[in-house]
């Protein structure tokens, strides 16, 4: 095929709203054929809702989508495929019961009903594209046999059977090691030589920096800024976004004194099917310290917490006051007083508030739950006016406020916080903060806090692990950060 | 394939070493081997559960029935029970394509219990209760009918089976496995999903409105009954989900086990439906699946 | 007077679904789990309801506590041994859990209703009523047994209220059906949560297996027809929702009533399908269910 050129795709004033939520506000972007260009922003600035947009999975309230000049905003997904979009989806999917090749044979048949012969061309169409990405000694193989990277080969093998002239990327290098990142940049460079356009979408500029000729970068729904890599590490906005306001770091921090460990993290590995999310990561807590751990999602913070609060199976060694954690179950870890508040919150959302918390406090005799429900008034005192509403009907900060309360009933040694602050407007984040604070000086509480927000880990956090494809990549106290941890991180 | 001429070829020498009591038996297993293997074709390449396969049979049945009744050739009524299972089958398409989980496999229960009760109301054409008789058969001969059924359930044992190794079976699993995956890919999930439902009606209902002219007569209890259903789903699972092949054999096994135990009398279903729950706690790959799993083990 | 008859019959039967629904929505709700062998639990616990009465001779009283536990027994046993080895099953794919548990268990009640009919023959009893006689409402001759059945109905109804909205215990059950994970993030064991709500479900449905051999008659060959009345109320009142499946046991009692009082009984079950089919066309999450 010869070289395309000219826009391939051209996105015009996109909105698009959930609820009350303005996920994506006015954006517009192009992507001309053999170019590669970088959408990058963190955690909840838009980039997934942008690509399901794009492919057709969701609807835009306002705005237009335009492919090869047609206007594709409202078409069914499998007529925008058609037309020359394809995707490399964040998590590979392939058919499970069909071997590689048969995976790859999908790619190349046609949306029909009746498709009787030429099998035989399809089989060796397939075989070629299997060769060319480096599957060729794997592809009678079921999918449930393969290696992560393999997995992801068959994902590319179908983009280059179908040949979109533009290619949407979800997170292209997670997961795989240097060298398998080597070979497949070299692929997606490929397509670029071919005069496609290529869209990588991914949480920080650092992942895409090495292919891609041009970056953009989202934050809450808006198209914050565009050049190339060196130039948006360097925009001020962007590192703004990234590392949070410069005065962060000052507030006062508890003194430090050696405090005895209370978990200690010892070589801890987990996968996933075949995709490695933690290499051997080792730290400790100790009493009353608050820790940190910064990373982009997909770094490995959540997985880290599941496998601590015994919602994952493990490799290595989880040690908690004293004894092997291994054998409990979550139920009984909580219990024990590591209490995990996730990303997601999980709360009973039907539920009163005053519900939510009585159930967290059904442990405790009356009189402890009444003590520690006046703690928590004091903390959250919005909590206490709203005692009979339903959760679901609480907003971003105040369901916040009510999970960290939750967990707090349970009177926990270690509080495991993953993501508090997002989604949450300055405001609430403010008084998540405050509450945080007052927290510390009541009680002697460990917090383990996870975030990708970086200034709000700054102003609490005695030590920060800086958290990278599943490896600690620094360690240090907050005001060091910015100094030495900050420019890999964008 | 060899393993499917095998058995053709077993079940082909039948009539000479059977009884007309074995030849019987194995008439209706054909049919119904025929009902199983549409529902595995519905289950596994478009993941939907029908838990009402007798909706789609019953249809077809009744109306051939009706048809023949009324005066039309035994040609004229299979094809009028052909044309109404397949209305059905579209009928059941379209909720298929909105609704989840359990929520399809309510319908499905449903549309039998809807059925039944129309069978009921509707009793000056359609027998209610008593049944309905049919004026033409196949034949007296069990042998003739006998080979009638092999050759159906034989037929449609080969189209299904390639269909299900075709580019078209391939688009079909994609389809129910990963809908978002197979609309990246271009493929419209919904026109495969009712392709798969059209073709499990054709042959259900073409077996369905067949067992009628073969055994003269039609009732609730022989094509509309859950149970028959269920004993339908069971053969499936039992003897493989997702081979088409496995269906057949499941049927076989099933029906074979209720004939042999027929002299225990009463806890005869007892005996069958406990072993089946065994056998589905237990062998949830189903004959056929556990032996493909020895075979790629050993 | 038609319509006194129609509306007196209409609340028994009425009182009745409701009980039969609740236990059913209960185990949606919490557990996830529709049983398609419910039919076939209210009658093993109306059959021995029956045996205590009349064979064994100990009269309608003790033939309550003897169904209740018949009901829990039953319960217990499906739990046991059908729904928990599926679903601690490492050979099934998780998406394909579902479709098996209800399968097995539409297994499990054929068995049971075989085993019943095996035991009981297949022709259906009644109990004796618990308290005989006759009680006068305008022309209408009342049998007491009725109207009791339908207070012991909304008594049970409301002590599962008050166990639910006013007990710790009953607070699990909520939390449960709301959000299983986050009982486990709060300490709480489910496996308990679930072995009570198991219990709580035999006990239900065991009472009305015992009221509805009091009412109706009850024999192995009703237990397809009652799951399936069972199911057609809960969806059409929302899956998991009590609420709802109170509103449509009484709707779907009535229109049973109605029909056959005014058109034929023998097409009563009628409107309520042709309701259930409609609903799932347009409205699959039920009148109070939530998508």
């Amino acid at each position: 095929m010869d070289a395309l050129s000219g826009t391939e795709l051209k996105v015009e004033g996109l909105t698009k709203r959930f609820g009350g939520l303005t996920a994506v506000k006015n954006v517009s972007f192009s992507l001309w054929g053999g170019e590669i260009t970088g959408l990058i922003g963190p955690n909840g600035s838009g980039k997934s809702t942008i690509m399901k947009l794009v492919m057709g999975l969701e609807r835009p309230d306002a705005g237009s989508v335009q492919i090869g000049g047609e206007e594709t905003a409202r078409w069914a997904p499998h007529r925008i495929a058609r037309r020359g979009i394809g995707i490399l989806f964040q998590h590979s999917r392939p058919l499970p019961r069909q071997t590689v090749i048969e995976n790859i044979m999908l790619a190349l048949l046609p949306d029909r009903l009746l498709h009787w012969g030429r099998r035989s061309e399809v089989l060796e169409r397939a075989e070629w594209i299997a060769e060319r990405v480096g599957l060729s000694e794997v592809r009678h193989r079921l999918p449930a046999t393969l290696s992560f990277a393999d997995l992801r080969r068959i994902e590319l093998a179908k983009a280059l059977a179908r040949d979109p002239r533009i290619l949407l990327i979800d997170e292209p290098f997670a997961g795989l090691t240097p060298l398998e990142v080597e070979s497949f940049s070299a692929l997606i460079a490929g397509f670029r030589e071919n005069g496609r356009a290529v869209l990588l979408v991914d949480h920080n500029v650092r992942s895409v920096a090495a292919l891609a000729d041009r970056v953009i970068v989202l934050h809450h729904g808006e198209l914050v800024c565009e050049g190339t890599a060196a130039e948006v590490t360097r925009d001020p906005e962007v590192r703004r976004i990234y590392l949070g306001e410069e005065a962060d770091t000052a507030s006062a921090k508890m003194p430090r004194h050696p405090a005895p460990p209370l978990l200690e993290v010892d070589k801890l590995s987990l996968s996933y099917g075949r995709a490695r999310v933690l290499s051997e990561m080792s730290f400790s807590v100790g009493e009353g310290e608050f820790v940190a751990v910064i990373g982009h999602n997909g770094s490995g913070k959540t997985s880290l917490f599941n496998a601590i609060s015994g919602f994952v199976d493990y490799a290595g060694g989880l040690v908690w006051r004293g004894s092997d954690m291994r054998r409990l179950g979550a139920a009984a870890i909580a219990r024990a007083g590591i209490v995990h508040c996730p990303e997601t919150r999980e709360l009973f959302g039907p539920l009163t508030v005053r519900q939510n918390l009585d159930l967290a406090g059904s442990h405790l005799p009356r009189a402890d739950m009444e003590a520690q429900l006046d703690l928590i008034h004091s903390i959250f005192p919005r909590l206490a006016e709203r005692r009979d509403q339903a959760a679901q009907s609480l907003s971003g900060g105040e369901q916040q406020m009510l999970a960290i309360a939750r967990s707090l009933m349970m009177r926990p040694k270690l509080l495991i916080l993953d993501e508090p602050t997002l989604g949450l407007a300055p405001v609430a984040l403010n008084q998540i903060s405050d509450a945080l604070d007052m927290l510390r000086k009541n009680s002697g509480i460990a917090v383990l806090l996870g975030e990708q927000n970086v200034s709000f880990a700054l102003r609490h956090a005695d030590r920060i692990h800086v958290l990278e494809r599943g490896r600690i990549t620094w360690t240090g106290p907050a005001d060091r950060f910015r100094s030495e941890a900050a420019s890999g991180y964008i | 394939m060899w393993k499917l001429l095998a058995v053709f070829l077993l079940l082909a020498m039948v009539p000479w070493l059977g009884s007309a009591y074995l030849l019987g038996t194995l008439t209706v297993a054909c049919y119904f081997a025929v009902f199983a293997m549409s529902w595995d074709l519905l289950f596994g390449f478009a993941n939907e559960v029908n838990f009402g396969p007798t909706f789609l049979i019953g249809a077809g049945a009744y109306t051939a029935g009706m048809l023949n009744w009324a005066g039309i050739s035994i040609a004229g009524s299979l094809f009028g029970g052909v044309a109404a299972a397949e209305v059905c089958g579209l009928a059941l398409a379209v909720p298929a394509l909105r609704l989840t989980g359990p929520y399809f496999g309510l319908v499905t229960l449903a549309s039998v219990l809807l059925l039944q009760q129309a069978v009921i109301i509707f009793a000056p054409f359609t027998g209610g209760e008593i049944g309905l008789t049919v004026r033409d058969v196949f034949s007296a001969d069990p042998e003739t009918n006998y080979w009638i059924s092999l050759g159906v359930c034989v037929l449609t044992g080969v189209v299904l089976l390639l269909l299900s190794r075709s580019s078209v079976g391939l688009i079909l699993q994609a389809s129910s496995q990963d809908r978002l995956a197979a609309a990246a890919l271009g493929f419209n999930v919904a026109k495969h999903k009712i392709a798969a439902f059209s073709i499990s009606a054709l042959f259900s209902g073409l077996a369905g409105a067949m067992l009628v002219f073969y055994m003269g007569a039609a009732s609730i209890g022989t094509v509309i009954d859950i149970s028959i259903g269920v004993q339908i789903i069971i053969s499936a699972v039992l003897g493989g989900r997702r081979t088409i092949f496995g269906a057949a054999l499941g049927t076989l096994a099933l029906i074979l086990a209720g004939e042999a135990l027929r002299p225990v009398g009463e806890i005869r279903t007892f005996l069958v439906s406990g072993a089946a729950l065994v056998a589905i706690l237990f062998f949830p790959d189903g004959l056929v699946g556990q032996a493909s799993r020895l075979w790629r083990t050993r | 007077m038609t319509a006194l008859r129609i509306l007196i019959d209409s609340l028994a039967i009425g009182s009745l679904y409701a009980l039969g629904a609740v236990g059913f929505t209960l185990m949606f709700g919490v557990c996830g789990i529709l049983n398609l062998a419910h039919g076939a639990t209210m009658v093993v616990a109306a059959m021995t309801a029956w045996m205590v009465a009349g064979r064994l001779g100990l009269g309608g009283v003790a033939s309550l506590p003897a169904g209740l536990a018949a009901g829990v027994i039953t319960a217990l046993a499906t739990y046991r041994l059908v729904v928990r080895p599926i679903q601690q099953s490492r050979a099934l794919p998780e998406a394909e859990k579902e479709i098996f548990i209800l399968t097995a268990t539409l297994l499990w009640g054929i068995l049971l209703r075989e085993a019943v009919a095996y035991l009981f023959s297949d022709s259906p009893v009644s109990t004796p009523a618990l308290i005989p006689g006759i009680v006068r409402l305008g022309r209408i001759r009342l049998p007491i047994d009725k109207l009791l059945d339908s207070f012991i109905c909304w008594g049970a109804i409301a002590a599962l209220w008050l166990l639910v909205n006013r007990t710790k215990m009953g607070q699990t059950l909520l939390g449960a059906a709301a959000n299983p994970r986050a009982m486990t993030l709060l300490g709480h064991d489910l496996a308990r949560v679930y072995r009570l709500t198991w219990i709580l479900y035999g006990l239900l449905t065991g009472l009305a297996g015992v009221l509805l051999a009091g009412i109706l008659g009850a024999g192995s060959a009703q237990s397809g027809q009652l799951t399936a009345s069972a199911f057609t109320i809960v969806v059409l009142g929302g899956l998991g929702n009590v609420y709802g499946s109170l509103i449509a046991a009484y709707a779907v009692g009535t229109l049973e009533t109605t029909t056959a009082y005014l058109l034929s009984p023998q097409i009563r079950s009628i409107p309520a399908l042709l309701l259930l089919v409609l609903i799932l066309y347009f409205r699959p999450q039920g009148l109070l269910g939530r998508r």
